[in-house]
């Protein structure tokens, strides 16, 4: 059958796009990789679930037969949620289908036989309005969309695998406290920071906060004062916590996209003309080194 | 002898970008750079093939200012770069370029692994490694942390949200690398020099004989501006900047 055909290894994602789908007047088709989640995902609005059954535990390994389905079906957009797993999955079909693919689109509507998108670019400085037509793939972070309810029919199918790729060993990622895209407060350290030792003072000030602590790039990958998971951007993490305060941060674009979605953002560093200060709500010009033991000490009283 | 080609985009330095107080877009003073992930691609490339007794090479598909990235690609180890010189590069979505590069990748011998960053630093669609993947019909690993070649066979870790995997992959293959793989060293002089008499072989559009209409066509193209309060303390001492920074985050009610 015609329709959206949907994907994401999160069910949420899921079940956002399906509600997109029914929203933009189309049926919501959702493939699925076991059962479980087949059934958790029942009543979600999706007008059919296909449970795929396939020698591969890799759903990335399952590209070429999903293009040739869409194909076969009359798909008219395969909506994939914008994971590790989910982009890949997604530029292969769409490489296998030598079509249109739009990453990590911040809007998505349906026209006249078009799909138009949003998203940014140039580290975000820069938002891109495109548009695709005909049978098109696009990638879809969570958020974006309601949910809705509703079941449909559920139909098994049974698809090929590329065996030349396989599974040896999944080990779970060890993060060294809590998940920094969960955190409700962040203090960020930058390349402002002068020794490794100083790390004691956004330390402290992360205490005084009750906050975890992150960085930016350079931190984590020039210097390895924290470990990558730590570092905030677009190849980083993606942060959206109630208060977000940089020390010597100076605010590249690559950084900023990954804390736009804070609801408060602090910079303090001492260069007047950082970028940080663009992107701030509140900002203080000056040494590090003098404001936040300032702060800290304030936070305490 | 085997060939890793290492895949790199000739991009637009973001920080040079100018926004228009009527939101529209200033290039015109914004220098070029070799996408910064796409270091770590290279270095991953000459790393492996240092392991494995192969040939590290660049592929690049650009206008024809990406001849100015040729020297810079040499000059991070690599013994040859392939640069495929079209004007629809400009206008190349990522269907484009994967067709292109892939063509020229079917054209050279011997290659048993390709190597690109997870995105480009100008568009960051993450699209290239799976796309060429599927062009050719290769198998494909993402997200990779740490690669070793034995033999006919690719080992990878993938750093994926929720865990690690690690992934046996059969060769040929093309992989995409997190910027976390390596450190790219800053060329030596020495390296610099050597650069201008490594070979570069030229593709055209023609040669290639790949599909590089776009499949999706830039509607717009506006500044991102983003709407914050801008409340910056710079003036007095530093006591009292912090009192008023720590009474506003109060009304927010953030602390």
């Amino acid at each position: 059958m015609s329709g959206v055909y949907i994907f994401s290894d999160k069910n949420d994602i899921a079940a956002e796009i399906i509600g997109f789908a029914k929203s933009a007047g189309k049926d919501a088709i959702l493939l699925v990789f076991d059962e479980q989640t087949a059934k958790v995902m029942g009543n979600s609005g999706a007008d059919k679930i296909y449970l795929v059954n396939g020698e591969s535990e890799l759903v990335e390994s399952y590209a070429r037969s999903i293009a040739q389905l869409l194909r076969e079906e009359g798909a008219e957009l395969f909506a994939v949620g914008a994971t590790p797993r989910g982009r890949d999955l997604a530029a292969r079909v769409a490489g296998y289908l030598n079509c249109g693919m739009a990453s990590d689109v911040s809007t998505l509507s349906c026209g006249d036989g078009q799909w138009l998108t949003q998203r940014i670019i140039y580290g975000g400085a820069v938002q891109q309005t495109e548009v695709l037509e005909g049978l098109a793939v696009v990638t879809i972070p969570g958020g974006k969309f309601e949910p809705v309810s509703g079941t449909g029919e559920m139909v098994n199918i049974t698809l090929a695998a590329d065996r030349r790729i396989s599974l040896e060993e999944t080990m779970p990622i060890g993060h060294q406290g809590a998940d920094l895209s969960a955190a409700e407060k962040v203090v960020c350290v930058g390349m402002g920071l002068e020794k490794e030792e100083d790390m004691q003072l956004a330390k402290d000030l992360a205490a005084a906060l009750g906050a975890e602590i992150g960085c930016t790039r350079g931190i984590a990958e020039e210097r390895y004062w924290l470990p990558a998971e730590r570092y905030i951007g677009i190849s980083g993490a993606v942060i959206k916590p109630k208060l977000y305060i940089s020390m010597g941060v100076s605010g590249q674009v690559q950084h900023v996209v990954g804390i736009r979605d804070s609801q408060v953002i602090v910079g303090i560093d001492i260069n007047e003309k950082a970028p940080i200060f663009a992107a701030a709500d509140y900002g203080i010009v000056g040494d590090m080194y003098e404001v936040v033991p300032l702060l800290i000490k304030a936070l305490s009283e | 002898m085997a060939r890793i080609v290492a895949c790199y985009k000739w991009v637009v330095d973001e920080a040079d970008i100018r926004i228009n107080p009527d939101r529209s877009v200033d290039l015109s003073k914004a220098k070029k750079k070799i996408s910064d992930y796409d270091k770590c691609a290279i270095e991953a490339a000459v790393q492996t093939a240092t392991a494995i007794g192969g040939k590290a090479v660049g592929l690049t598909f650009g206008t024809a200012d990406a001849r100015q990235s040729l020297k810079d690609a040499l000059s991070r180890g690599l013994e040859e770069v392939y640069y495929i010189n079209a004007e629809e590069a400009a206008q190349a979505d990522g269907a484009a370029t994967a067709n292109a590069l892939a063509a020229a990748i079917k054209k050279m011998e011997e290659v048993n692994l390709v190597i690109c960053a997870e995105g480009a630093s100008d568009t960051y669609q993450r699209q290239t490694a799976p796309r060429i993947g599927a062009v050719l019909d290769w198998p494909v690993a993402t997200s990779v942390s740490k690669l070793e070649v034995t033999g006919n066979t690719l080992t990878a870790v993938r750093k994926l949200d929720d865990c690690l995997q690690t992934v046996k992959v059969e060769l040929p293959a093309v992989v995409s690398v997190l910027p976390e793989i390596n450190n790219p060293p800053i060329p030596t002089l020495k390296a610099v020099l050597a650069a201008g008499k490594k070979p570069v072989k030229e593709f055209s559009a023609g040669e290639l004989n790949a599909d590089l209409v776009p499949k999706t066509r830039v509607a717009d193209l506006q500044g991102y501006v983003m709407s914050r309060k801008n409340l910056i303390f710079k003036d007095g001492e530093a006591v009292d900047q912090v009192k008023e920074l720590v009474a506003a985050l109060k009304k927010e009610g953030v602390i």
